[in-house]
């Protein structure tokens, strides 16, 4: 059993917790969202926050340390995810929804999307076959769509338009927040996002479980995002509400659940292994993960001229 | 790869490589207790030599701990742990959330393993190769145990290498000293000659590419430019990471002295297969304190490790 001055010890050590920005968010946006919470916030929940946060960060592997061949150095522990990627398959699902109120058309879906935080980026490809028997035959769509930082594009292949004659990279500005939105509403995005909007960040009790609500910041000013975490404390549910209604698209319930470390090299850190999301109330993926590299592989997002220059335009 | 020094664990169903160096050159001086990474303060006056430039000479393996454990390694990633709350990505600049040391959980040796493997990985400063290349690299990385070029005893080769842990200088030429070592590579004892007198490089076509290149050096005010091309294509040009490069490889090295402190960087240039030339986050070693340091002869290096390794968990 712990003392009780140990206890206190432990307690206002993990009040000191740092908050690593959510990249969607610049610094100058968490300085920003920093100085505007002062003027809301009692602060009364912080050791709810921290502890909170940590042990979802924990749940995942996010928050590691090591002293192997560090003589007498003793670090603390940090966020140690930077780049994830992960491959599925299951179903999308596009197009109108129909009168009835079911989701759109289906595709069977493979799945593969590789997600770096520093610097925020995602690149999701994704094949799709079409179900619908009246266009059965048709080839499969194949699309890779890219975020990263202020910059959205579409690849023709992969790493399009960065080699003379390799392929196309094509703008896609108006897709920016949605995809970045992705980004921040996976398990990993959430604890580095809340911890990033510190004390705006909420904890609360839902129904029995654990509710992590904050800001967004930057492009993604004005979303809100609520995280509930399951009794492992991992985050089981997530959805997105917008203040501005310009940003209706970026209302999403995501559910995460079968974590586990799914790498063929274990790391310690768990991801789902199933991902429902919704818009609308509506379907419009299900994928069943098949394999993730949390490894922090080498997965990397630079820039096509034609997009910086599209972007500056 | 792994030295007879090194302490390891096989277990029979996750076998992973251990990572327990001893080197016996960090053995002369204790290691610098420290609850960051960041890289020492330079104190005292920079020597100069007659000539009038930085005296480089010197054993530079003056922070033990600083050259092989995970703290460096972090710090050669490009994450600097400022303070029990601090951390950011030297690169990006991106803090990163830091959670102080007494909230953690004792880790066995696996989690141990598992956790500096990612933390050798998470920074944002890597090279940035042409996009037919990007799965090799990957699963370069991915298979390490495998395909990593300095297995089996090789040389680490350039820039991986690193700081040498000795400076030798004359108005003329520098030669450094890479000691066989444990640690992240363990590879075997390799040399550098480096001439300062002016010459031009040998015609690159003329060369036989070896593992250390043709480098030449010169003297940009008090900065040391080495410049090396000649390279053969069996080395990986950083620590970790899978980074292959052509043979036309191309490394220019920064040595600059600043009191007891020497601050190195290298730059890959390699139109083969990087997109954009690639420049380390700068690393920083300390001269040995013991003014009559020398380095012990290195222990042979002997692979023992490779054979029993069941999984693809890695270094």
């Amino acid at each position: 059993m712990p003392t009780k001055g140990l206890v206190m010890l432990m307690f206002a050590a993990v009040a000191a917790i740092v908050f690593q920005p959510a990249r969607a968010q610049s610094s100058k946006d968490v300085a920003k969202a920093g100085a505007a919470d002062k003027t809301g916030s009692t602060g009364s929940d912080a050791p709810d926050r921290a502890k909170t946060l940590r042990a979802a960060g924990d749940a995942l592997g996010m928050v590691r340390w090591s002293d192997i061949g560090a003589g007498r150095s003793r670090l603390p522990a940090v966020d140690v995810v930077n780049t994830v990627e992960l491959w599925g398959s299951g179903t999308t699902y596009g197009g109108q929804a129909s009168k009835s109120g079911a989701s759109g058309p289906a595709f069977k879906t493979e799945y593969h999307v590789a997600i770096a935080y520093n610097p925020p980026a995602m690149r999701m490809e994704l094949t799709r076959a079409n179900s619908d028997a009246s266009v059965q035959g048709a080839a499969p769509q194949h699309t890779i769509q890219v975020v990263r930082e202020k910059y959205a594009w579409d690849e023709s292949e992969l790493g399009a338009g960065l080699v003379p004659g390799k392929g196309i990279a094509t703008p896609a500005p108006g897709a920016l927040n949605s995809r970045l939105l992705q980004l921040w509403i996976f398990p990993y995005g959430v604890v580095k996002a809340a911890l990033a909007a510190g004390d705006q960040t909420r904890i609360s009790t839902e129904n029995g479980a654990t509710v992590i609500t904050f800001p967004l910041g930057g492009q993604l000013a004005g979303v809100t995002v609520k995280a509930t975490l399951n009794a492992s404390n991992e985050v089981a549910k997530v959805e997105t509400r917008a203040d501005n209604p310009a940003l209706s698209d970026m209302l999403t319930e995501t559910e995460y659940s079968e974590y586990a470390d799914h790498g063929e090299i274990l790391t310690d850190i768990k991801s789902p292994g199933h991902i429902i999301q919704k818009q609308g109330g509506h379907t419009m993926l299900d994928i069943q993960l098949k394999k993730v590299d949390a490894n922090n592989p080498y997965v990397v997002f630079p820039v096509p001229e034609n997009i910086k220059m599209a972007a500056s335009r | 790869m792994i030295p007879a020094f090194r302490r390891c664990k096989a277990a029979a169903v996750v076998a992973v490589l251990c990572l327990f160096p001893a080197a016996g050159h960090t053995r002369q001086f204790s290691a610098v207790s420290r609850t960051t990474n960041a890289p020492p303060q330079s104190t005292g006056a920079t020597p100069r030599t007659p000539d009038g430039h930085p005296d480089l000479s010197g054993v530079w393996n003056g922070l033990g701990d600083n050259l092989i454990g995970v703290p460096n390694q972090l710090a050669n990633a490009g994450i600097a742990v400022e303070s029990e709350s601090s951390t950011r990505d030297v690169s990006s600049g991106a803090r990163i959330a830091t959670f102080p040391r007494g909230t953690n959980k004792p880790l066995n040796d696996e989690q141990a393993e598992r956790a500096a493997a990612l933390l050798r990985r998470m920074g944002s400063n890597r090279p940035v190769y042409k996009p037919q290349y990007w799965n090799t690299v990957k699963n370069l990385d991915q298979n390490a145990n495998e395909e990593d070029p300095s297995n089996n005893c090789m040389p680490a080769g350039i820039p991986r290498a690193g700081i040498p842990s000795f400076i030798g200088q004359s108005p003329t030429y520098f030669v450094f000293i890479y000691p066989g070592t444990g640690g992240l590579i363990a590879t075997q004892t390799s040399y550098r000659m480096i001439p300062i007198d002016g010459r031009q490089h040998t015609p690159l076509q003329e060369l036989d590419g070896t593992y250390t290149g043709e480098g030449i050096g010169h003297w940009e005010g008090d900065t040391l430019v080495v410049d090396t091309y000649g390279f053969n294509s069996s080395t990986w040009f950083d620590q970790i990471g899978g980074y292959m490069h052509s043979e036309n490889m191309h490394v220019i090295e920064r040595f600059h002295r600043d009191g007891n402190t020497l601050t190195w960087t290298a730059t890959v240039e390699d139109p083969d297969v990087l997109l954009e030339p690639w420049t380390t986050t700068p690393r920083v070693a300390l001269l040995n304190p013991d003014p009559k340091a020398v380095l012990p002869e290195s222990l042979p290096c002997s692979e023992r490790d490779l054979g029993h390794l069941a999984t693809k968990e890695h270094h």
